[in-house]
């Protein structure tokens, strides 16, 4: 039944994309990596990604559905973005499914935020395919060189996580046994529980910014926690007998904005957001569920540059939680950086990338050297690795037994 | 009105010159200002394909569409790269100033969604992996080199000043550049790159031209490196001039709509 859907909607797309005269594109890859420790296969992955697209004088449309084979039969098909788009003198407005992009960060998501990451892999997919789509009515409202953006997402969308079985699956370690409790995690979709958001964004010789808020829904769920105790019969003192656990995703608050600007043969880059009442979870023993509220921000500073024919990237991202209490579990500061190294052989024939997450609070990295070569227009292979290290307990070394090398084969058309 | 300083060697070298000053008495400075100061229209859309053959013939396409519009002051210009599969929807945007001022440059990447201003101290680098050098489709002040006329002669058929260009800054990607020009018209017929060595590195050929709108417009032109054995052609299709192209296609929107 699976294979009829996917058969029929792969034909309404061809059908319709002759129809109307569109633009098709996209590519087939096989993506198979070995993980270093074991020599077991970390993945085993052939996606099919076609674009059907067509953009006219007043009204445009997208449909991308991308179809994931994993190991021996195992198949997903997401429709990325499905939208339509009108266009006006002074703006345009796009319905549907759509990937949502903000901010001047590379690689770091700071006030993008409207489409919600998918963390099933950690951060190792191709950053197109690390967002989800959201079903969203979007409007642009031109100003000259400036844009009014405003979002209504009427149907909250979370972040992907890992699940159990998967090698980026943490499982976490409790002091008692613990029941989840679900029944709150879901969203139900209506105006009252909508999101919105809105940016003005300035495009100047000078200087390009933007200036962003949000009234939304925070994507990772807060970790509701209640503390069963019962009492030892033979020593008749109490202890933590269990714990009941309730997922439910809280209502945020947030502003920030970007910029990136030239100096002198410099692209320098900021970005920041502030989040107003954001959980975290505490040890504190008043604490009610065992969280407390506090205002967080999340920056960035950036600075690209080139080094003969070498292009070079470097980030420093802080989060800082402020009021901060010993008893909350998160650091206070959360230190990163980022660097990127990239050079293009003459030719456009070898492509060299080097780009690092250091994490300078827990002293772990995750590195990401990469090589592709271009047999012609359409085919192209590319070696890498992913290699993770330091702290166990780090956001990047948790991971050092998922070091891998992995191959992507793409033909694109 | 200003001419247009359009930014792509193809134009470079299509200018109609429409001087009464007597060519026995120009200097190699004369004839490059003639060559730079051309009038060209105000706009101009094309279709740009370059081939790229390396040096086992294996050919490379890349294709492009391209619009310009120059105020006077600031020269925008747009291209949207349609093939190969990989990079179509992306788009590059270039403002450059009559003023001096470095440029300001953006890319739209679709698989990103975003679009990011670059450094334009990236001269030196080659545009698409072709033999061109961003340098080399620029619009290079007269100033920045000193010109000496070497001699004249005639290159099949046509007679031409050669002039020989140094760089003054002696940083500079080419050692030196020597040029062969029309006579009669001030359009570049071919031109020699130089190395740091002082070592042919690279020539240049106008293949082809056609009169539109009154300005000729090279048509094609062949890059040949000649220490790599690469070659580059590029031609240009659907040349319009002076259509109107109206400021708003040099935008954000722009960028990620696309052509």
């Amino acid at each position: 039944m699976k294979k009829i859907t996917i058969l029929l909607i792969f034909s309404v797309l061809i059908i319709t994309g002759n129809a109307q005269n569109a633009d098709f594109s996209g590519y087939a890859r096989n993506y198979t990596g070995v993980l270093y420790n074991t020599g077991d296969l970390s993945i085993l992955q052939n996606t099919f990604n076609l674009d059907v697209s067509k953009t006219g004088e007043k009204i445009g449309f997208k449909v991308n559905p991308m179809l994931y084979h994993y190991w021996a039969d195992s198949l997903d098909l997401r429709l990325r973005e499905i939208y339509v788009d009108l266009y006006f003198k002074n703006f345009d407005i796009r319905v549907g499914k759509q990937q949502i992009v903000w901010g001047k960060a590379d690689g770091v998501f700071i006030t993008d935020v409207v489409s919600p990451l998918n963390l099933e892999e950690f951060l190792l997919p191709d950053f197109d395919e690390i967002r989800t789509g959201v079903s969203a009515v979007k409007l642009d409202y031109y100003i000259g060189n400036n844009t009014l953006e405003a979002i209504w997402i009427p149907q909250f969308t979370p972040a992907g996580m890992p699940k159990p079985g998967s090698i980026w699956y943490i499982q976490p370690e409790f002091p008692a046994p613990a029941t989840f409790d679900w029944s709150k995690s879901e969203i139900t979709p209506s105006l009252e529980n909508s999101e919105f958001f809105a940016k003005y964004s300035v495009f100047t010789s000078a200087i390009d910014f933007e200036i962003m808020g949000g009234y939304t829904w925070d994507d990772y769920p807060t970790m509701h926690v209640q503390k069963e105790f019962a009492v030892n019969s033979a020593t008749h003192q109490p202890y933590l007998a269990g714990l009941n656990i309730t997922p439910e995703h809280h209502r945020l608050y947030l502003g920030g904005g970007s910029f990136s600007t030239e100096i002198k043969g410099f692209v320098l880059r900021g970005e920041a957001a502030y989040y107003n009442g954001k959980y975290f979870q505490t040890t504190d023993p008043a604490a009610v569920d065992a969280l407390v509220q506090k205002d967080y921000l999340h920056y960035l500073a950036g600075l690209d540059f080139n080094v003969g024919n070498v292009k070079l990237s470097t980030q420093f991202i802080q989060e800082y939680i402020l009021n901060y209490e010993d008893s909350i579990t998160n650091n206070e500061f959360q230190n990163t950086m980022t660097f990127l190294a990239r050079y293009d052989t003459p030719n456009d024939l070898l492509h060299f990338e080097l780009f690092s997450y250091v994490g300078l609070t827990d002293g772990d990295a995750l590195i990401r050297p990469k090589i592709t070569y271009d047999f012609d227009d359409s085919f192209s292979i590319l070696l890498g690795s992913n290699i993770f290290v330091g702290d166990r307990d780090g956001r990047f070394g948790q991971y050092q037994d998922n070091s891998m090398i992995y191959m992507k084969l793409k033909y694109s058309f | 009105m200003k001419s247009l300083k359009i930014t792509t060697v193809l134009i470079i070298l299509t200018m109609i010159g429409g001087f009464n000053v007597s060519a026995q008495k120009l200097t190699g400075k004369q004839i490059i200002e003639k060559v730079y100061n051309r009038p060209t229209g105000d706009d101009q859309s094309s279709n740009l394909t370059m081939t790229l053959i390396n040096s086992q013939g294996k050919q490379r396409i890349r294709k492009l569409t391209q619009y310009l519009n120059d105020n006077g002051t600031v020269e925008k210009k747009i291209m949207f790269f349609t093939a190969p599969a990989d990079v179509k929807g992306t788009s590059f945007m270039n403002w450059s100033y009559s003023n001096g001022k470095p440029d300001d440059q953006w890319i739209y990447l679709p698989a990103l969604k975003k679009i990011k201003r670059i450094s334009s101290d990236s001269k030196g680098d080659y545009f698409m992996g072709s033999d061109f050098t961003y340098d080399d489709l620029g619009d290079r002040h007269p100033d920045q080199d000193t010109h000496k006329l070497l001699r004249e002669e005639t290159v099949n058929g046509v007679k031409c000043y050669v002039v020989q260009s140094i760089p003054k800054d002696k940083d500079y990607m080419y050692s030196k550049t020597i040029t062969w020009i029309n006579k009669a018209t001030f359009v570049g017929v071919k031109k020699e790159f130089y190395d740091e060595d002082g070592d042919l590195l690279k020539i240049m050929h106008v293949n082809s031209s056609k009169n539109i709108s009154g300005i000729i417009v090279v048509t094609k032109i062949t890059m040949q490196n000649k220490q790599k054995n690469h070659k580059t052609i590029m031609s240009l299709s659907n040349v319009k001039i002076n259509s109107g192209i109206p400021d708003s296609k040099f935008t954000e929107r722009m960028m990620m709509r696309g052509i």
